[in-house]
């Protein structure tokens, strides 16, 4: 069963759709890169000098006369910073939700599952208004069950307005974020600067695992108007008077060459692209994300 | 301008309207929308903008023209030429179709001439006419005005006046247009319906036209009261240059003249080569053409309708020669026949006389060769006659061959052996011989010596009167019968002939009545004075006085120079003829038959044979009517023997030169000249002769209608 977005819309507070959503997700595991402190056994190795002799495994010596060391994986503490941009251009939608409102879904259901299994999670929304540049809340890294309210309570209040400051805001995050994290973005990428792949890029070159949820309205993928349209720029006083039928086909050739060349470019630099729209089950949209992250 | 048989549809086009109104319509103020991808929005937009824009201009402009084309359609325009007033007439009208035929209009435009444009226009008059409209046609050539057979009565046979226009060809003569619309206007009187128009189709060429000439008039009917006026027809002229200049260089004239600097058998051609476009020209060629090869180039430039002369030099071969003068032509279009001219010269051949002197002495004016070696110099014959001397001792030991005449001046009769090789070479050879006698001469020794070579035997030698005596030129002898028309004599004219006439001869011989000669100049007593004779081959010629002063003062005058050079010429057979003058094209030229002999065959440019007419007083000459221009040739012969060409009577025709001045005359002044603006015309096109029916436009407005359809339809599904 999926979560269809109308339905999810309805279903009041950003907690309890979040959760439905991680409700609707099988539980993610993150695997450590580092052996040692374990619940599960991986495999054996021979013993060599350095090696714990605590982790011998006296009977496969008793076995084999040989000396040989267990290895073991385990669930460790994962920091995952949410990145969601909350520029004027994400307040756009006239379905069921609004772009910044499903990012906010996602984010929430993320923020969930992440403090289920006992990661710790931040949260940063990029926009103006705040107390540092590009970045109008901040969350820090935490994963106790009022951490996660508290991270509820800013992605529901979140508003989208404003010019796109997500190069400066994911600027902060690579301060903030510290050792290596998983950061993920939650943005349409509208940036009229084209700064944003850049600072992408960055993160991904301070050894950050980034995942961007690039999040577009179905309208903005199709363009289906007919009428004659003056079209309001949402970030700042631009406006333009267009018969959308004549200009459907450009339209169209702009925006597929826009996202072909972001995900090239992003994955190039290792930086893995998810490109939603917002009439998909956010559930479903997750779940996939997270098998081909499992399966990597 | 326009008509328009419906033009109640006309309101339709106020239809137009409603494209303009959807236009505005679509143009309103649009809804606005936030857009999140306003950036992709600003980037079709700034790319499809300017392409959107001209779209809808042109998508409005198609679609008014296809209900402007639909209105225009359903009202039926046509379109009404100027000068169709004049044609039109209530009821029919008896109509004179004339063609212009004249070499003016061979002027070729892209790929046409004028002529081949007129007919068409011609051909689609002659289909326009109502059925109870009789036609004629004419075609205008020449200075008797029509062509052929004139111009008939105006006929409901369409049939033949659609063959006669088809088949119509341009001449190569000059048109008289005023004086075919008086003959037209003459032919439309044959005809019982009232109406009368003639339309003429011609280049409007100033020299067709004759301004001063009274307007064409209709003749009154037969059944008019006495002093009734001739009808003022409707004269439509149709422009086929359609106004345009005709530019056109051509060779008017070519005069062909003995060069002296160029030594003998050089010659001069002057070509005069007029220019009547409006433009100057320079740098034209011009080259002289002997037979196939080009001998000599130049340039020239003439003025804006001005005129200059080019002259060409060449040496020529002996004989008939023929040439032509011609034009390199640069552009594509203009009149081509006009811009070479042919001519024909006679080229003496060289001649390599002996003088054998009989009386040589040291004082030069005393001997016996001094006036004659004087009259053959080169400087005196262009170096035509080589003339050597030898004495009667000399020369009877000299061989004669290589020469073309001797002159025996006051020999003592020669020996037997040097009287035989003379009848050979004159016999066999055609080599001439001159006799002129004096104190040497022994008649009966002459006659011994001679004999059948003399053309009448002497007698005896007459003494008119002691020279130097007293009143001796009184009782001298004087040249009393000349036949003037015989080639010695032809180079003088009639104020020269006193010259030859004023000859004083004091001793001369006189002959026996016996042999067959012919007298070409006799004394005033009647003895012959010159008598010639054919030999075989050659002739011989008896001066029966003296070629020195001795027995005449004939040698110190100036007409015996002429004399003596058109003897040895003559004799030679090597007469300088006088040059065939050249014809124009569309006159007729007789050709006199040599004596004995009969012009059987006259030959074209084409080489095709012409058609002889004989005057019943001399049926033994030509005449024929010239009708190209060109080398004419003649063919002779004496009855009941193979014709040969005769050189001496080939000539050229040449074109009328005004022909080549295309320059048009005045419209104004030619509408005065047909009786005013009120009854005659000058169109543009043939349309102007379709009278009121006008060229009808409704089917191809709406192939225009029907195409902006498709372009609608085209840019609307794009």
């Amino acid at each position: 069963m999926t979560l269809d977005p109308a339905l999810l819309a309805r279903l009041g507070p950003l907690q309890v759709r979040a959760r439905k959503v991680m409700e609707g997700v099988l539980t993610g595991l993150h695997k450590s890169p580092h052996h040692g402190q374990s619940v599960e056994f991986a495999e054996h190795k021979e013993y060599a000098p350095g090696d714990e002799i605590k982790h011998i495994d006296w009977r496969a010596f008793a076995k084999l006369d040989k000396y040989y060391v267990k290895r073991f994986e385990m669930e460790t503490n994962l920091r995952a910073l949410l990145v969601l941009d909350a520029s004027g251009s994400m307040a756009y939608g006239r379905g069921a939700m609004t772009k910044l409102q499903y990012a906010s879904v996602c984010a929430g259901a993320l923020a969930y599952l992440l403090a289920r299994q006992g990661d710790q999670v931040g949260l940063c929304v990029a926009g103006d208004g705040g107390t540092s540049e590009g970045v109008r809340e901040f969350l820090p890294f935490a994963s106790s069950p009022t951490h996660v309210q508290e991270l509820l309570r800013m992605l529901e209040g979140s508003q989208g307005k404003g010019p796109t400051l997500l190069p400066a805001a994911l600027d902060f995050t690579a301060e903030k974020a510290g050792r290596r994290a998983l950061v993920v973005v939650l943005s349409d990428l509208f940036d009229a600067t084209e700064q944003s792949l850049p600072a992408l890029k960055m993160l991904r070159s301070r050894r950050h695992d980034v995942l961007l949820l690039q999040t577009l309205d179905r309208e903005e993928l199709d363009f289906p108007f007919d009428d004659p349209t003056r079209f309001l720029s949402m970030e700042d006083d631009r406006q333009i008077e267009a018969q959308p039928r004549q200009i459907r086909e450009s339209y169209l050739v702009e925006m597929r060459r826009f996202l072909e060349s972001t995900r090239k470019e992003l994955a190039r630099s290792d930086v893995e692209v998810e490109q939603i729209a917002t009439d998909a089950a956010p559930d479903r949209v997750l779940l996939k994300l997270l098998a081909r992250r499992e399966a990597a | 301008m326009f008509q328009f048989a419906h033009p109640a549809y006309l309101w339709g086009l106020f239809a137009i309207a409603l494209p303009i109104l959807v236009h505005l319509f679509n143009q309103r103020r649009p809804r606005p929308l936030s857009f999140g991808a306003i950036e992709f929005v600003l980037r079709s937009q700034r790319q499809r903008a300017r392409r959107l824009r001209l779209r809808q201009i042109v998508l409005l402009a198609l679609r008014c023209l296809l209900i402007a084309a639909v209105a225009l359609a359903l009202a039926r325009p046509s379109l009404r030429p100027r000068g169709v007033q004049a044609a039109q007439a209530t009821g029919p009208q008896a109509t004179a179709l004339v063609l212009d035929a004249s070499l003016s209009m061979r002027y070729r435009i892209g790929s046409r001439t004028l002529f081949e444009k007129a007919r068409s226009e011609a051909l689609a008059a002659l289909d326009r006419l109502g059925p109870d409209e009789p036609a004629t046609v004419g075609l205008c050539a020449g200075s008797s005005g029509f062509a052929g057979a004139g111009m008939a009565a105006p006929s409901f046979d369409r049939l033949a006046a659609r063959r006669l226009l088809q088949s119509a060809q341009p001449t190569y003569l000059s048109s008289d247009m005023t004086g075919c619309l008086a003959a037209a206007a003459k032919a439309l009187g044959d005809s019982p319906v009232a109406g009368k128009r003639i339309i003429a189709f011609s280049d409007l060429a100033a020299h067709s036209i004759r301004l001063d000439a009274p307007p064409p008039l209709v003749p009154p009917p037969p059944n008019a009261p006495a002093g009734a006026q001739g009808i003022r027809p409707n004269v439509v002229l149709v422009d086929a240059a359609r106004g345009s200049e005709l530019p056109n260089a051509a060779v008017v004239a070519t005069a062909v003249r003995p060069s002296g600097s160029l030594g003998p058998r050089g010659y001069e051609v002057v070509a005069t080569i007029a220019n009547s476009g409006t433009q100057p020209v320079s740098g034209l060629q011009v080259s002289l053409k002997i037979g196939p090869n080009i001998v000599a180039k130049g340039f020239v430039d003439v003025p804006a309708h001005g005129t200059a002369k080019k002259t060409l030099a060449a040496v020529l071969p002996a004989g008939v020669v023929s040439g032509r003068v011609e034009l390199a032509r640069v552009e594509a279009q203009g009149l081509d026949e006009d811009d070479g001219e042919d001519f024909v010269v006679h080229v003496p051949r060289d001649v390599k006389a002996l003088i054998v002197d009989g009386a040589p002495s040291s004082l030069r004016s005393r001997d016996e060769a001094f006036f004659v070696e004087a009259a053959l110099a080169p400087a005196r014959t262009g170096g035509r006659i080589h003339a050597q001397t030898l004495d009667a001792d000399a020369a009877a030991n000299a061989s004669l061959e290589g020469y073309d005449v001797v002159l025996l001046l006051n020999v003592a009769a020669p020996q037997k052996a040097f009287v035989e090789k003379l009848r050979q070479a004159a016999s066999q050879r055609g080599m001439g011989i001159f006799l002129a006698l004096g104190d040497h001469v022994d008649p009966d020794a002459y006659n011994a010596a001679f004999g059948d070579l003399l053309p009448r035997p002497l007698h005896l030698i007459k003494t008119a009167a002691e020279p130097g005596a007293q009143g001796s030129e009184e009782h001298a002898a004087r040249f009393g019968v000349i036949e003037w028309a015989h080639p010695l004599f032809r180079v003088f004219g009639p104020a020269e002939r006193e010259g030859l006439e004023s000859a004083r001869t004091f001793r001369y011989a006189l002959l026996k009545p016996e042999g067959q000669a012919h007298t070409l100049a006799s004394y005033d007593d009647g003895a012959p004075a010159l008598i010639e004779k054919r030999l075989g081959a050659g002739r011989v010629l008896l001066y029966t006085s003296s070629a020195s002063r001795t027995w005449t003062d004939w040698p110190i005058r100036v007409s015996f120079l002429p004399v003596l050079q058109q003897a040895v010429s003559w004799l030679a057979d090597a007469i300088e003829q006088r040059q065939p003058t050249p014809a124009l094209v569309g006159e007729e030229r007789t050709l006199a038959a040599p004596s004995g002999t009969r012009v059987e065959r006259v030959l074209g440019p084409a080489g095709e044979a012409l058609q002889l007419r004989r005057e019943t007083a001399h049926p033994d000459d030509a005449t024929v009517a010239l009708p190209a221009p060109g080398q004419y040739r003649a063919l002779v012969a004496p009855p009941g023997v193979q014709p040969r060409e005769e050189p001496t009577l080939a000539f050229v025709a040449t074109l009328d030169p005004r022909e080549s001045d295309l320059r048009r005359v005045d419209e104004a002044e030619l509408k005065a000249q047909l009786g005013g603006s009120g009854s005659a015309r000058v169109a543009a096109s043939a349309a102007a002769a379709e009278g009121a029916h006008g060229t009808p436009l409704w089917s191809g407005l709406l192939l225009l209608g029907a195409l902006a359809l498709l372009g609608e339809g085209a840019l609307t599904r794009r």
